[in-house]
């Protein structure tokens, strides 16, 4: 990759809703640096040539999950793709698929946010607490390590072909955290949350596309916990270990 | 789906392997399934194999349409539509598929005819007795034959 | 005076925008091979419930089903010579032909991709080594092809098999020797 300024024409997919009734194309033509990042790039064509472009960003490293876009039609975060790192001078950016479009990139993410309190993504326990901290083994807590990782960008779920036809799909991302508590050894709803993923519209509406795993920012290995969900369905099996076994042996 | 799936593999890739590899589609005639499904010692067999992969096949593959439609159909109305019109294909399709299959008997009359329209000369010897042929198939691709 | 102050209306593209929206996008194999396995399992589907139909001829029209099979041998069932057979078109039975070899192609590779989307759902570790059982797919699938093509396509270089269609009219029994 040639570590000179490039000049990079950027094609974006504006969206106003007070004057368009579809999304169009615009091109800009921007000089970045190879450090910098695509949203950078974004960012230059906001300031510097069209102000009214919508977007959302937040931290710009990669955590926040704000700024998941489709860029050259890969569903990423704008802030982790670095200008040298792609393969040619064009680059296209359109809002996440699935999700209405509010404005030019900003999608509505609110079918999205339902979709991930449907699964109760809290820990739910109400034993009464013990004096200490509700203590787990290393091994407990690696179980549902790998879902703990999720930012909540829909990455995923607006990578998923199956959500694409259906919106009422809770999604990739509503099952990773649903995975997060059903595995912990502390949580008490695991059967609950199965039954709600049992649904029609849950677990079952996965086609292992792994698109989800393929574009995952924080390389979750998403499908692979939507299948050890699915096992734990068919197998009413969530490797429940013995609480107090556990916490005992957390505690020694 | 998946069960159904697995044991589809081999039911229909055996099915496929038969009609398709072992034997030449163009032999493939009423004489060659009546000494399938008539013979006297493998004809249950036979019948059991087509059976169980009609009803398997219909099912799963009925169902796989119904899961994408639902996939694309998300009103309820318009899903219940979808799902009474694919359970009613799918029972008529089992229906007559059974019925072909546990129904059958052998037209004696027909056979006599169609042997006298294609004497032994002809055509392959299998066609008259109702011992287990030899695939014929192959020896009518002379080149497969040494 | 007062104003309404609308909320502008979200952009919410139809269901074929999305569909050929999200087919345009650029993810791994995995969406190839499900976009494989759907579209070869309809495939099947649709040969399925042509091949229920014309063997339910067998049970009842001895006749028809001997006419509609031989359609598959390239010959022309509704169209007969002046021995009441139907006539041979060659270009239509290298048409069934690769239509057969077209079906072999999908059942195999809808078996193929089965076996392995069942095993990443059904095995603890399958979704981690998709990739390489998509490899493992392909490569059966090519090397299963191969043969199965050399079997459908060499009779399509010999002779076709031809039998005469028995008349309708019912002739004397034949006598006994
Ligand atoms: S801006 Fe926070 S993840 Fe990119």
């Amino acid at each position: 990759m040639a570590e000179t300024t490039r000049h990079l024409t950027v094609r974006i997919k504006r969206f106003d809703p007070e004057t368009d009734s579809a999304p169009h194309w615009e091109e800009y033509q921007v000089e970045a640096e190879p450090w910098d990042r695509v949203l950078d790039v974004i960012q230059k064509v906001k300031w510097t040539i069209d102000d009214g472009l919508a977007l959302r960003r937040s931290c710009a490293h990669g955590v926040c999950g704000s700024d998941a876009m489709r860029i050259n039609g890969r569903n990423q975060l704008a802030c982790k793709v670095l200008v040298k790192n792609l393969p040619d001078n064009t680059i296209r950016v359109e809002p996440i698929l699935g999700l209405p479009v509010i404005k030019d990139l900003v999608v509505d993410m609110k079918p999205f946010f339902d979709h991930y309190k449907s699964v109760m993504p809290f820990l739910v326990n109400d034993e009464p607490p013990p004096t200490t901290e509700r203590l787990q083994s290393i091994a407990a807590r690696a179980r549902f390590d790998d879902t703990t990782k999720c930012i909540l960008c829909a990455c995923c779920t607006t990578a998923c072909p199956p959500f694409w036809g259906d919106r009422k799909y809770v999604g990739p991302a509503a099952i990773v955290n649903a995975h997060r508590f059903i595995f912990d050894s502390r949580d008490r709803a695991a059967a609950e949350r199965l039954e709600i993923l049992n649904d029609a519209e849950g677990v079952w509406r996965c086609r292992t596309v792994f698109n989800c795993t393929e574009v995952c920012p924080r390389e979750i290995k998403v499908t692979q916990a939507i299948s050890e969900v699915k096992r734990a369905l068919l197998t009413g099996d969530v490797g429940e270990i013995d609480a107090s076994a556990e916490t005992a042996a957390a505690a020694s | 789906m998946r069960v159904s799936g697995l044991v589809l593999v081999f039911l229909a890739l055996g099915h496929l392997c038969i009609t398709h590899i072992l034997n030449n589609v163009e032999v493939i005639n009423y004489a060659f399934v009546a000494e399938r499904w008539a013979n006297p010692r493998t004809g249950v067999l036979w019948r059991l194999w087509d059976l169980t992969m009609i009803n398997l096949a219909v099912l799963h593959g009925f169902n796989g349409l119904r899961q994408i439609l639902y996939e694309w159909i998300v009103r309820p109305g318009a899903r219940k539509l979808v799902g009474t019109l694919i359970w009613s294909a799918c029972i008529g399709l089992i229906g007559i598929g059974s019925y072909a299959i546990l129904n059958f008997r052998k037209d004696e009359d027909y056979l006599r005819r169609f042997r006298e329209a294609n004497p032994p000369a002809v055509t392959e010897p299998s066609l008259v007795d109702t011992t287990i042929p030899a695939p014929p198939a192959l020896a009518t691709i002379p080149s497969l034959v040494p | 005076m007062s104003t309404t102050v609308r909320a502008p209306k979200a952009y919410r593209p139809g269901l074929f925008t999305r569909l050929a929206d999200g087919l345009r996008s650029s993810y791994g194999i995995g969406q190839w091979s499900w976009l494989i396995h759907r579209v070869t399992g309809l495939g099947i589907l649709l040969f399925l419930v042509v091949h229920i139909i014309d063997t339910f001829f067998v049970v009842a029209y001895p006749g028809l089903y001997d006419h509609t099979v031989s359609l598959y041998g390239g010959r022309v069932p509704w169209i007969l010579d002046a021995q009441g057979n139907p006539v041979y078109f060659a270009p239509l039975r290298w048409a069934f032909r690769l239509s057969e070899l077209a079906l072999i192609a999908c059942v195999l590779f809808h078996s193929l991709n089965g076996v392995r989307v069942a095993l990443v759902d059904l095995t603890p570790r399958g979704a981690l080594f998709q990739k390489q059982m998509f490899g493992w797919v392909l490569g059966l699938f090519i090397v299963i092809m191969l043969i199965v093509c050399y079997f459908v396509l060499v009779p399509l270089f010999h002779p076709p098999v031809f039998w005469n269609f028995p008349t309708e009219a019912v002739g004397p029994p034949p006598s006994a020797p």
